[in-house]
């Protein structure tokens, strides 16, 4: 009989206790998303802005209650650019449970694609290359910008359209292009065939490559390399410092061409660092710089002032917008997949997302200036063009909204997937 | 016997609650009355030092793979932060940059574990970074590479200097861009700070 009673008060001791003690640390299962960033290596002039604007971006998602009231617990790494710690810290973040990943740059994420394709984890990353855009091969990387190939294809297309047809020599002689990027580096190799296979589609004479490191602040020898060709527009792949010095010193040596430069390397900071030789640059721009004026902006500029208080609005770039960009079409995929009951709580849930989220995605309007984003089961190209810009007068300007699909509808669907 | 056994049930209940009330925190945690933390730098230091050095992939290792490497430097930052609000407060998140002879950023470090802080204390949160001296060059080259060359520095140079002089108290370091994150109760406050390290 007393031990009845023993037992009886410890139930009830014990269920007061629970729920009076432990009520309030309570907490409901998070969906656990993980992030790879460079804050402190070769790309960390760019992103270092990108790791804390994808921060921001989740934390605003979390104050709008998440994915349909579900919060995300959203970890990130630096892993420094370099390829063997992505991989490492790759492996740390699906051994917590992440059932997304925001990825970075295109070397690690070609690298881990064949991984992420076995272990079925959506891969949102950074890097924009055209070799990612085949769902057949590479079936969970996403992003939400238009790839490399189409930035490239775009640009050199609106310099054709907009800047050679008052040239001097317009109509008397092809123009001549060529291609400034480091060799060795997979982002800025990744549109070099596309872009070529441009040129020739628009007519251009091909000169030679030149070989720029990322790190590069003195390129007076490939500016002197390419002065015997006479290039009227050069594409430059790399990221904003070395844009920045190979454009100074093209201006300084008086090579007098124009320049397209992929996205990575044509933002904020160009004019900062290249002066008046920035002028007339124009470059590939997936969204809006930070700031300008699109829908959903004020969020981003916002969450920027509030999230990040300690670094000056005046010091961010497109890249906090760029981050926005893949976050936010992320939080769409999950609340998508969410309503159709996917659990996003639970390993594994990875299919479902790119089945009933992302490839459900047709003209997807995330505003911040990008084209509509369409995902489908064969085809993850997120855009079928881009927004061309230059530096001019103090500010960026349109020069051509260029749509690929609709002027080469054939090449498009049936060419140029995947490279 | 049911009458004791009902007796002893209240008086638990009871005590419980009493017990309970007296751990709640009196004061609601509100966007007007919530005090900003006081975030001072308690302590730096250089937990292991290695010396400067630097070997580029064509010197073959005694053991494993060449490469391009260099030695670490970590970087231990003990932070006091403290709570002068009348209930406990949750540190959710810190994220600042490095930064050597004030304008050299060499790394941001970012952190979201989470630490409760109790009610009018001062609790002690340890943030420690790493960097090589090949990480170092790489961030220093597209970060801060005209900002050398303007300075007629070259960037081994800068490094060797740093590697030699942060652990002699020599090289000025700033920690920059910093916010840490707090939340009580579903009020959320992030604060920036600025603290000179040496």
């Amino acid at each position: 009989m007393k031990k009845s009673i023993f037992l009886k008060i410890l139930v009830i001791f014990l269920a007061v206790a629970f729920l009076a003690g432990f009520s309030t640390i309570a907490v409901a299962k998070k969906i656990k998303v993980g992030g790879l960033n460079d804050t402190t290596g070769a790309t960390s002039d760019v992103g270092k802005d990108y790791a804390i604007g994808m921060a921001e971006a989740f934390k605003y998602i979390n104050s709008q209650g998440g994915v349909n009231g579900k919060k995300i617990k959203y970890v990130w790494f630096d892993y420094g650019y370099r390829i063997p710690e992505a991989i490492t810290k790759y492996k740390l973040l699906k051994r917590l449970g992440n059932i997304a990943i925001m990825g970075w740059g295109t070397g690690d994420t070609e690298a881990l694609s064949p991984t992420v394709n076995k272990d079925k984890i959506p891969y949102v990353s950074a890097s924009y290359s055209a070799h990612l855009t085949d769902p057949k091969k590479t079936p969970y990387n996403l992003f939400f910008s238009s790839d490399y190939s189409t930035n490239a294809r775009s640009a050199i297309t609106a310099w054709f359209d907009k800047k050679w047809p008052k040239h001097k020599d317009f109509g008397k002689r092809k123009p001549r292009f060529a291609c400034v990027y480091m060799f060795a580096s997979p982002y800025g190799s990744a549109p070099i065939k596309a872009i070529k296979d441009q040129a020739k589609l628009l007519g251009f004479e091909i000169g030679p490559d030149q070989d720029v490191s990322l790190f590069a602040i003195d390129t007076k020898s490939q500016v002197m390399a390419l002065k015997p060709f006479k290039p009227d527009l050069l594409w430059h792949g790399n990221t904003t410092m070395s844009v920045a010095a190979t454009v100074r010193d093209a201006y300084a040596l008086g090579l007098g061409t124009d320049w397209i430069i992929n996205n990575w390397g044509f933002d904020e900071n160009l004019p900062r660092l290249a002066g008046k030789a920035a002028e007339g640059v124009m470059g590939a721009t997936p969204c809006a710089f930070f700031g300008q004026n699109y829908k959903n902006m004020d969020l981003v500029v916002s969450s920027a002032q509030l999230y990040n208080p300690g670094v000056p609005v005046g010091k961010r770039l497109i890249r906090t917008v760029q981050a926005w960009g893949d976050a936010l079409v992320l939080w769409e995929a999950m609340k998508r997949a969410d309503k159709k009951g996917v659990d996003l709580t639970k390993k594994g849930c990875g299919p479902a997302i790119m089945k009933e989220g992302f490839e459900t995605m047709r003209n997807f309007d995330i505003g911040l200036g990008a084209a509509p984003i369409s995902f489908t089961a064969t085809d993850h190209r997120p855009a079928t063009g881009c927004l061309i810009q230059e530096w001019k007068g103090g500010k960026f300007q349109t020069v051509e909204a260029v749509d690929l699909k609709k002027r080469w509808p054939k090449l498009w669907a049936t060419k140029w997937l995947g490279w | 016997m049911k009458k004791k056994l009902v007796l002893m049930t209240v008086l638990i209940f009871g005590l419980s609650v009493a017990l309970i009330s007296c751990v709640t925190t009196p004061v609601k945690p509100t966007n007007k009355n919530f005090i900003a933390p006081k975030v001072t730098l308690a302590g730096f230091e250089v937990p292991q030092y290695d010396g400067y050095w630097y070997f580029s992939s064509k010197v073959k290792p005694t053991k494993g793979k060449a490469g391009n490497r260099g030695s670490m430097l970590p970087l231990s930052f003990l932070f006091n932060v403290q709570n002068e609000n009348p209930y406990p407060i949750l540190l959710n998140g810190m994220i600042f940059t490095v930064v050597f002879d004030k304008e050299f950023s060499l790394v941001t470090y970012n952190n979201q574990d989470e630490y409760w802080i109790p009610a009018g204390k001062t609790d002690q949160i340890r943030a420690t970074t790493l960097i090589t001296a090949r990480s170092a060059l790489l961030s220093l080259l597209v970060t801060g590479g005209f900002k050398l060359k303007a300075k007629g520095w070259s960037p081994w140079k800068a490094l060797e200097t740093w590697w030699k002089g942060v652990p002699d108290g020599t090289t000025p370091i700033n920690i920059t861009e910093c916010s840490f994150s707090f939340e009580a109760d579903g009020v959320s406050k992030i604060y920036p700070y600025e603290i000179q390290a040496q």
